[in-house]
């Protein structure tokens, strides 16, 4: 009898575990996919900014201004523009693997170089702006749908949703005016603070106010909105019924098996969305003229200075592509539902 | 002395009685089966011994548990009483068992609940000793929930409900879903540990047969209301009630020749027209299909002829399901040939299409079978509007729904399907079948998802269909009884080959293979009072 | 078989049960006030925007007619005071509606027809076309889509058609990935089986099953795009992707901006067109939640 029990079931139900094979697999599968992303991504970049450019290439860079003969041969020369289309792409190519992306028309410095200058602050920004919009969505988003129908919920909701109805540089543009002053209107520190790190850091921490609020302000509501769905799908789950009737109490039951199956899915989403954050930083550093990544697109794009533009889009899509195969591994470790399909 | 008292208990849904009036009395130690069909409220009153209910649910009527009301517990008594007093197996075990936990945690988690000082060395262990009992090895406790077959999740489930020592276990449907082989080994394992243990068992199912060869006693429940209890033996072998009898009949004895060629049926038994039997229609040579690594179908042969009845039986995994579709030209052969009237079953676009118009395929579940944004009238007419049928559309759709003893047609001709029941919905599926100009059916497990009460009337259908039109059937399906009740000859299937074929006399009486052998043993036997073992001697 | 009795009853070709259908789900949309109400504000924006011609004077929004002082705060003649050449706000408001929601609905209609093909015919067709296709769907859905935008207008150069072109080349991979979940659990039921055993090919299984099962998705996702386009268009447009001279509620915002309003302290420049976008983007954000809880009950509670 014993035996007869674990042999007539079908055989692909017997397989123990997910098994190591599988997770090398599927690390393999998303790290390839990552890298055709890449792949693609620089693609499109070239397409873009040298395929589908229209006219005189020497033109576009110098935007009509007047320029000598020698001077546009050497301009050629320098942006690879003398070459047929294939060896500008090898020279592309060649210049990306050593992090070469041209010179910037309106800074005349390295475009590799003006980006690493204004990583920094972006990535503050960003950071920090994500990871309170992440806290405050999440625990909003778990909170309305336990209450759902309440007055809280009916308030939170309708915040969340008009906060997200609105531009971001709208939101920006009307804080500003609202708070008249309070705060910095622009930059990162006042050129005249003193150089020490206390002294730096509160200024910072004082000019970053406005864009933080502004960027959590559009980004939590999102988060929020998700979360509340994808719980309020899960308090329907027929295993909630079980550890009710284990003689869980209800709050427990939500604590242990609602929100941690609704958290993970929530998660991806938010890491899928990451392109919405990148938006929001373009605008909310143009507003704030916080000196970033962002604010050097919409620099580049008033120019148009097509080399650093070129770079800015290089940049923030690879670091969204990165961003994603991150939390496509960390929640293959941390969700096992992940690991079934 | 009496651990479960219910009296004149009333469950209202807004617009639905779903428990209408019932009284019962289980002892301590004692296994009471309640039968009935979907909809009949059992679930429901199962749900309300731990209060379990929707809040939409109103209950009146006295719940004594240990002589103690449910219904008017404080909560904090009511969440001692839940699992450690008395505890559930949840139908579906899929669903009831959260996915992102081991499943190790999921049977600790109500011994931490209920005794919190239990040191955590001991929980686990515990938790080794209930895996053991349920027959599953320790170190299954790190798997989570989708790593398991359905067996071994219900196994969990049940290791789950004794976690604390429950006096009561009450099981809704602990085996629906399962295989018949799989169903009978769950059932040994949960009624023997009951026994062992002396807990009370409520069991909840729709198969009396199921009830019958677990339960001392039973009751049988329709529309909300309790309409027969009494022992199990009496109640299934001397039924009472005439509703009682009709689910006592729904599964015959197989062997007994009152039931062969004579489904239960409500109406004028159907005749059995083997006289219809002709010319080879369908033949099958050394068929292979395969799926990437496994063979679904690994060389089989099988014919079917003109107006016979054949029926294919295995459990699921067997590739009975791949070789329908084959037939049918939904998935192609790796190798072999099926013939259908002399000639390969086509491969281009145009002559599937009118391989089809012969050929149908008749599906396990009506209900999704149909588009429910589909009236009737335009379910059956699909099959004529692809095919371009010449004729008046509506005469032609009113025909097939009588063919398919849907009388009056004009009274369901505007009806969605979830307007209809189960049977009516199947009769609309076989009824766009019959608008074609049909020789073939193929029915994978035509009634398995169908109320008992309907399932005879489905099958007779088919005979008088084979005695009137000629049609040939082959039935796919797990269930030996059915075969039993219509078929001419029967196919045993068992990991893609068939191990058996044959008359279905000689073959389900007198069975030559083990694999036949051990599935005829795992049907459950009403009249036997206990589970027949199945044999261990299955292979690998 | 006895011959069938004359029916007076015909079944009904689909048009009537589709009537009905319709009628239930209009029903059970009134019964979400928020979407009700919504509705009613969409209704009158657009009616609005479709009348400005007739009920105001086309030569209030030329900057060369200007009659107003610089940035005057609202008063008895401007209701919303004036911009930065003299010209009501209100005025500019209610003709900035016409391109802002122009624009809206064009991006959104060709996001959605790009997303319902692409999810449809990868959901329905396996094989590596398909794969390839939904690896490149969801290269896109990744990627920032403003920062594509952007690349984008930058090469093809500012303007209208541009935008909407932006906005609907880059937002497209969200519906189709979420058309593609819907075929593919369309195509999981049975009765699709049912169909293709019946004889029923490609063109017949999407066209009859698929694509009626698909739709009601289709339109409460393009009611929620719209708002999201809307968005898109203003931020575009004040980022000068636009055209210079057409009025839109982003090109409003851009020149409030642009001209020291925010400094100024010409909050009834600043405000009007940024509320006008919130608005309409809530009403039609409202209707498809409420659009969505008619078609999917389990929502109804959200």
């Amino acid at each position: 009898m014993t035996d007869a029990l674990t042999t007539v079931e079908p055989p692909a139900a017997a397989t123990p575990r997910g098994g190591g094979g599988g997770t090398l697999r599927y690390v393999l599968s998303k790290v390839g996919a990552a890298l055709i992303s890449l792949g693609l991504i620089v693609v499109l970049g070239f397409v873009l900014f040298r395929v589908l450019l229209p006219g005189d290439p020497v033109r576009t860079l110098t935007r009509g201004a007047p320029v000598t003969p020698e001077g546009a041969a050497a301009l050629e020369r320098e942006y690879g523009f003398d070459l047929p289309l294939w060896g500008q792409f090898t020279r592309y190519l060649g210049n990306l693997a050593h992090g070469d992306l041209d010179r910037s028309l309106v800074f005349k410095v390295p475009v590799a170089q003006k980006i690493g200058e204004r990583l920094g602050p972006t990535l503050l920004l960003v950071g920090v702006g994500t990871l309170i919009a992440v806290v405050l969505g999440l625990w909003l988003g778990t909170r309305t749908a336990w209450r759902r129908g309440s007055r809280f919920d009916r308030t939170a909701t309708g915040i969340a949703l008009a906060l997200w109805s609105a531009p971001t540089f709208w939101l920006g543009l009307v804080l500003l005016t609202a708070t008249g002053g309070l705060f910095p209107s622009g930059g990162i520190t006042y050129p005249d603070t003193p150089p020490d790190f206390l002294s730096q850091a509160l200024d910072t921490a004082h000019h970053m106010v406005l864009p933080t609020i502004t960027l959590v302000a559009v980004v939590y509501a999102q988060y929020q909105l998700v979360m509340r769905s994808s719980l309020v799908e899960e308090m329907h789950a027929e295993h909630l019924l079980t550890a009710r009737a284990k003689g869980l109490r209800d709050d427990e039951v939500r604590r242990r098996h609602a929100v941690p199956n609704a958290l993970l899915p929530t998660v991806t989403l938010v890491f899928l969305h990451l392109g919405l954050v990148v938006s929001g930083a373009i605008t909310v550093e143009t507003v704030f003229s916080w000196p970033g990544l962002g604010l050097l697109t919409f620099e580049a794009l008033r120019f148009p200075d097509y080399p650093l533009l070129q770079g800015t889009f290089l940049v923030l899509a690879a670091a969204v592509v990165v961003m994603n195969l991150v939390a496509d591994l960390l929640l293959r470790v941390l969700d096992p539902r992940v690991r079934a399909s | 002395m009496t651990l479960l008292q219910l009296r004149d208990l009333h469950v209202r849904y807004p617009g639905e009685h779903a428990v209408a009036g019932v009284d019962l009395a289980l002892a301590a130690g004692e296994t009471l089966g309640l039968a009935g069909e979907s909809g009949c409220g059992k679930s429901t009153l199962a749900m309300s011994v731990l209060r379990l209910l929707p809040p939409t649910a109103e209950v009146d009527g006295e719940i004594l548990f240990d002589g103690e009301d449910v219904s008017t517990m404080s909560w904090g008594r009511l969440r001692a009483v839940r699992w450690a007093g008395a505890s559930v197996v949840f139908q579906g075990a899929m669903h009831a068992l959260n996915p992102v936990h081991r499943i190790g945690e999921q049977i600790a988690e109500p011994i931490r609940v209920h005794s919190p000082k239990t040191p955590p060395a001991r929980v686990r262990e515990r938790v080794a000793e209930l895996l053991a009992q349920v027959e599953l090895p320790a170190d299954r406790a790190g798997a989570y929930p989708h790593q398991l077959s359905g067996g071994q999740k219900q196994r969990v489930m049940i290791a789950m409900a004794l976690a604390c020592d429950p006096k009561l276990v009450i099981a809704d449907e602990p085996t629906t879903a399962l295989d018949v082989v799989v169903q009978a080994q769950v059932l040994d394992v949960l009624t023997r540990l009951v026994t062992d243990h002396g807990i009370g068992l409520l069991l909840i199912s729709h198969d009396l047969a199921v009830l019958g060869a677990t339960c001392g006693r039973l009751a049988v429940m329709r529309r909300g209301r309790v309409v027969e209890e009494g022992p199990a033996h009496r109640v299934i072998t001397a039924p009472t009630h005439p509703y009682t009898r009709t689910l006592a009949a729904a599964f015959p004895t197989i062997g007994d020749p009152a039931s062969r060629y004579n489904p239960a049926t409500a109406g004028e038994p159907p005749v059995a027209g083997t006289e219809a039997v002709g010319e080879e229609l369908l033949t099958i040579r050394d068929l292979r299909v395969t799926f990437g690594a496994t063979a679904a179908v690994a060389g089989v042969d099988l014919s079917v002829r003109a107006g016979e009845i054949v029926a294919l039986v295995g459990q699921s995994g067997s590739g009975k399901t791949t070789l329908a579709r084959t037939v049918l030209g939904l998935r192609k052969p790796d190798s072999g040939q099926v013939l259908f009237d002399g000639k390969p079953v086509p491969t281009s676009t145009k002559g599937l299409k009118a391989h089809r118009k012969q050929v149908q395929l008749v599906l396990q579940d009506p209900t999704s079978a149909l588009n429910p944004r589909h009236t009737v009238h335009e379910a059956v007419a699909e099959g004529l509007r692809i095919h371009g049928v010449r004729g008046d559309e509506a005469d032609l759709v009113r025909a097939a729904l009588t063919d398919a003893e849907l009388r009056p047609a004009e009274k369901y001709l505007g009806s969605l399907p979830h307007e209809l029941s189960g049977g009516q919905r199947q009769r609309v599926v076989i009824a766009g079948a019959l608008a074609l100009s049909l020789r073939l059916l193929v029915a994978d497990e035509p009634v398995a998802s169908l109320d008992a009460s309907v399932r005879g009337e489905v099958l007779a259908l088919l005979l008088r269909l084979r005695a009137r039109l000629g049609l040939a059937t082959l039935v796919i399906t797990h269930d030996l009884g059915l075969a039993w009740n219509i078929a001419d000859r029967v196919a045993v299937m068992h990991r893609g080959v068939i191990v058996e074929h044959g008359p279905v006399e000689d073959v389900l009486l007198r069975p030559h293979h083990d694999y036949t052998r051990s599935l005829l043993a795992a049907v459950p036997r009403p009249d036997a009072g206990r589970t027949a073992e199945p044999r261990a001697d299955q292979g690998v | 078989m006895t011959a069938p009795e004359p029916v007076e009853r015909t079944p009904g070709p689909a048009w009537a049960r589709r009537r009905a259908a319709a009628r239930r789900a209009w029903g059970e949309f009134t019964r979400h006030r928020a979407g009700v109400l919504g509705l009613g504000v969409l209704v009158l924006v657009i009616a609005l925007a479709a009348l400005a011609p007739l009920i105001t004077d086309a030569d209030g929004v030329d900057v060369t007619r200007a009659t107003g002082g610089r940035l005057e705060p609202p008063g008895g003649r401007y209701w919303l005071g004036t911009d930065e050449s003299g010209r009501s706000v209100l005025l500019l408001v209610l003709w900035g509606a016409r391109i802002s929601l122009l624009v809206g609905l064009s991006a959104t209609l060709l996001s959605i027809a790009i997303g319902t093909v692409v999810g449809i015919l990868t959901g329905h067709f396996g094989g590596w076309g398909s794969a390839l296709l939904m690896r490149l769907t969801d290269f896109f859905l990744v990627l920032p889509s403003l920062v594509l935008a952007i690349a984008l207008s930058t090469v093809i150069g500012p303007g209208v058609g541009t935008i909407v072109l932006a906005i609907g080349v880059t937002s497209w991979p969200s519906a189709a990935r979420l058309v593609r979940a819907q075929t593919l659990g369309v195509e999981a039921r049975p009765y699709i089986e049912r169909s293709r055993a019946l004889g029923g090919g490609h063109l017949h299984v999407i066209g009859k099953h698929v694509l009626p099962g698909v739709l009601p998705l289709v339109l409460v996702n393009t009611t929620l795009a719209v708002g999201t386009a809307i968005v898109a268009e203003s931020t575009l447009a004040f980022l000068g992707l636009g055209d210079p001279v057409a009025i839109s509620w982003g090109s409003m915002l851009r020149s409030a901006s642009n001209s020291g309003a925010v400094t100024a302290g010409a909050w009834w420049y600043l405000v009007p067109p940024g509320l006008a976008i919130a608005v309409v983007v809530l009403a039609f954000t409202l209707c498809g939640r409420a659009m969505e809880s008619v078609l999917n009950p389990r929502l109804r509670e959200r």
